[in-house]
């Protein structure tokens, strides 16, 4: 079992950015401050509970999972307060037409617009399989579903970009 | 379940990457220095070293209130998984100095007494007393278990007392090996009855 200082050493900086990266807005503030304060908050709370966590437990999806709670309550105050609809068990999407495309500066800002309105649980799917290479596996204990709901979570989140861009009549 | 290994679209992490920025490294660095502020001050330092002794390695631990544990574990990894694993544990041996210096004159033969910082904090009043009465029993001369019994006025607390000594967290310094049987055996000792022997012997309690 690592220790805790084991802990912030290998993981503080992925959090970080996890949090970082849920907090970030197109047009919205500089994440900074939320996103480190979070961190605080993640490992203060992890540190409470480590004398009772399993010595084989996955200390990674632990954390992450603590930080995405923290996120949840942090966004139902501020921006994820109006109801989204949550993703159940779907079929996983392709993801044609998104592979091998370098972004001109319009479409992007449509799919930051896109991304920014994500339920987050879809923006953490996405952040966590795309950015975070976590395998599904994680990503359900991360967001308590299902591993189908995790794999669903993602594909959805990337087939609302495809469409998108579909939408906008972008040539890919 | 079998873990299937990651499958992962490089083409759309691409995407995502083109998608949401990087955070700065200065804000990064920044939580991070806060986080381990933070935890300095939550968690103080443990510090810790490993001592070679006539009667083999010892691990010693010491925080801001004294000396908290003098161990005969196997190992360095058997001695470190004696600590719960959120305590912040520094090996330093120079902080430690102190510590060292008597252990290394008690074993040298020049100091039949030690006078340290302890810290009991973690003990119950009981097993602290029990370890009072151990350290009043000069080097050289030994109780039994019956006898700490009586001195706590608690005459049918032997077997606790025997108990109390071998979760002894100080061995040596408090000196545990020093109680023995009425019957004039041994008993028990945490590290090993060879070491007790040992220790009785250097002090003179027993002969080679």
């Amino acid at each position: 079992m690592p220790t805790f200082d084991e802990l912030i050493d290998r993981h503080h900086d992925e959090i970080y950015r996890y949090l970082w990266r849920l907090s970030w807005s197109p047009s919205g503030n500089d994440p900074a401050d939320t996103a480190e304060d979070l961190t605080q908050d993640t490992f203060l709370r992890a540190y409470r509970a480590f004398g009772r966590l399993r010595p084989d437990s996955n200390h990674r999806a632990w954390l992450y999972k603590i930080a995405t709670n923290l996120a949840r309550n942090a966004w139902r105050k501020r921006r994820w307060s109006e109801p989204r609809q949550d993703i159940g068990d779907e079929s996983v999407a392709e993801l044609g037409g998104l592979e091998e495309l370098l972004l001109n500066r319009q479409q992007r800002a449509a799919l930051q617009a896109e991304l920014d309105r994500l339920p987050l649980k879809q923006r953490a799917a996405v952040t966590l399989r795309y950015l975070h290479q976590l395998d599904y596996v994680d990503i359900a204990a991360i967001l308590s579903c299902s591993l189908d709901s995790a794999r669903a979570n993602a594909s959805w989140g990337v087939r609302r970009l495809r469409q998108t861009l579909d939408a906008k009549e972008f040539s890919l | 379940m079998t873990r299937q290994p990651s499958q992962l679209p490089t083409a759309v992490h691409q995407l995502f990457v083109q998608l949401i920025p990087e955070p700065p490294a200065a804000d990064l660095g920044r939580s991070r220095q806060r986080l381990l502020t933070w935890y300095q001050a939550e968690a103080p330092a443990i510090a810790w070293c490993e001592m070679a002794t006539p009667i083999g390695p010892l691990f010693l631990a010491a925080g801001p209130a004294g000396l908290q544990r003098i161990s005969f574990a196997d190992s360095q990894a058997d001695f470190l998984g004696e600590f719960e694993p959120s305590t912040r544990l520094v090996h330093d041996p120079d902080g430690l100095a102190p510590y060292l210096d008597q252990l290394r004159s008690y074993f040298g033969g020049q100091r039949r007494t030690f006078s340290l910082r302890l810290d009991m904090s973690s003990l119950t009043d009981f097993q602290r007393a029990v370890l009072r009465a151990a350290a009043e029993i000069p080097a050289g001369q030994v109780q039994s278990y019956a006898q700490i019994a009586r001195r706590l006025r608690k005459p049918k607390a032997a077997r606790a007392v025997g108990q109390a000594l071998r979760s002894n967290p100080l061995p040596i310094v408090l000196p545990c090996h020093r109680v023995i049987t009425s019957d004039g055996r041994l008993g028990g000792y945490a590290g090993g009855l060879k070491r007790k022997r040992a220790l009785l012997t250097l002090e003179g309690a027993l002969f080679a």
